[in-house]
């Protein structure tokens, strides 16, 4: 029902030349997690390392993913979060 | 480390539904608050087409990339004058509540159309979240009366706001705030405190509301903490 836009995915892979890349999905694209690795692996041979955690929003982004050697993170159903300091 | 982000947008053609124009009309909605969440923005002109019959109002909040786009967290300080109704272009409830939410210290309330991209229309009123309201005001007035609050704080980049939460200190000079940190907030830690009497929320704002159960002891959002007498004393939905 939504659009994986994997072509994009593949395109910055190639751009950054990352060789690991950590995808992070949404609860409702979790299960589509093996094809994308499958694309990934298959068209650039980068490493893909899925995220199992939570997803809630662009202010929701893995930690400590340097310390691993991730080059790429590509994160699934959002956009570029502008936080502001404190609430609203 | 670079980031990406893809849009997932929907893939096939967001419907309307077949009651919705006449819906909006019976009721006299003439200026309608438009908002859709991110996966359905690519759509949005073409839903302004087939509603080109009513004003259409899109707004951008600070936090946002795009206007109208509808984040869960746009939860505060809805400007509700100048439309007669919200319509949100999505599915599921997280979203749109942040509408409901939004007007909770207003007077009035405007009601909160969902239209589900297959098609399919809900309405969201203050019933939906009354339980949630009366809880919360409850905590509101608990933090007021009690002396030992325990902070909660995300070490998530896009959500950490420990340096806001200092303003506590000032704000309210006898009482004795606790710093806690954490990444997804364990629950399940909170009581393994008993000397917090009750939690201030500088995390998501959604956390606030819609985990309030997971706070035993009482939970309020820091921006609320702030303006806790202000909240309380004032003619709003919350204070019914």
């Amino acid at each position: 029902m939504y659009k994986l836009e994997l072509e994009k995915a593949l395109d910055k892979i190639k751009e950054v030349n990352a060789n690991t890349v950590c995808i992070q999905l949404p609860d409702g694209l979790k299960p589509r997690a093996n094809e994308i690795e499958e694309a990934i692996k298959k068209e650039t041979g980068a490493r893909v390392i899925i995220w199992l955690g939570s997803n809630f929003g662009a202010c929701d982004v893995p930690l400590g993913l340097d310390r691993l050697g991730v080059d790429l993170l590509i994160s699934w159903g959002h956009v570029k979060f502008c936080k502001t300091e404190g609430w609203p | 480390m670079k980031t990406l982000f893809l849009e997932a947008p929907y893939e096939k053609k967001i419907q309307l539904d077949p009651g919705l124009l006449d819906y909006l009309k019976k009721n006299n909605y003439l200026r309608l608050g438009l908002f859709a969440s991110i996966q359905f923005m690519d759509q949005l002109a073409q839903v302004k087409e087939l509603l080109h019959e009513f004003t259409l109002i899109t707004t951008k909040v600070p936090r946002t990339m795009h206007e109208g786009q509808l984040l869960g967290c746009n939860t505060y300080a809805l400007n509700t004058e100048d439309v007669d109704c919200y319509l949100y272009i999505g599915d599921g409830n997280f979203h749109p509540l942040a509408l409901v939410l939004g007007q909770k210290d207003n007077k009035g309330l405007k009601e909160v159309i969902c239209n589900d991209p297959r098609g399919e229309m809900k309405i969201l009123t203050i019933d939906d979240i009354k339980s949630s309201l009366k809880r919360y005001r409850g905590s509101l007035v608990k933090f007021f009366t009690c002396k030992n609050i325990g902070v909660v704080i995300t070490i998530k980049p896009g959500q950490e706001q420990f340096r806001p939460s200092l303003a506590l200190e000032n704000k309210y000079p006898d009482k004795k705030f606790y710093y806690f940190i954490d990444n997804n907030i364990s629950f399940n830690q909170l009581e393994n405190f008993p000397f917090i009497e009750t939690w201030v929320n500088t995390a998501c704002p959604r956390i606030g509301f819609d985990d309030q159960e997971m706070f035993r002891r009482g939970v309020i959002n820091l921006t609320d903490a702030m303006i806790a007498e202000k909240l309380l004393t004032q003619e709003s939905y919350l204070n019914r």
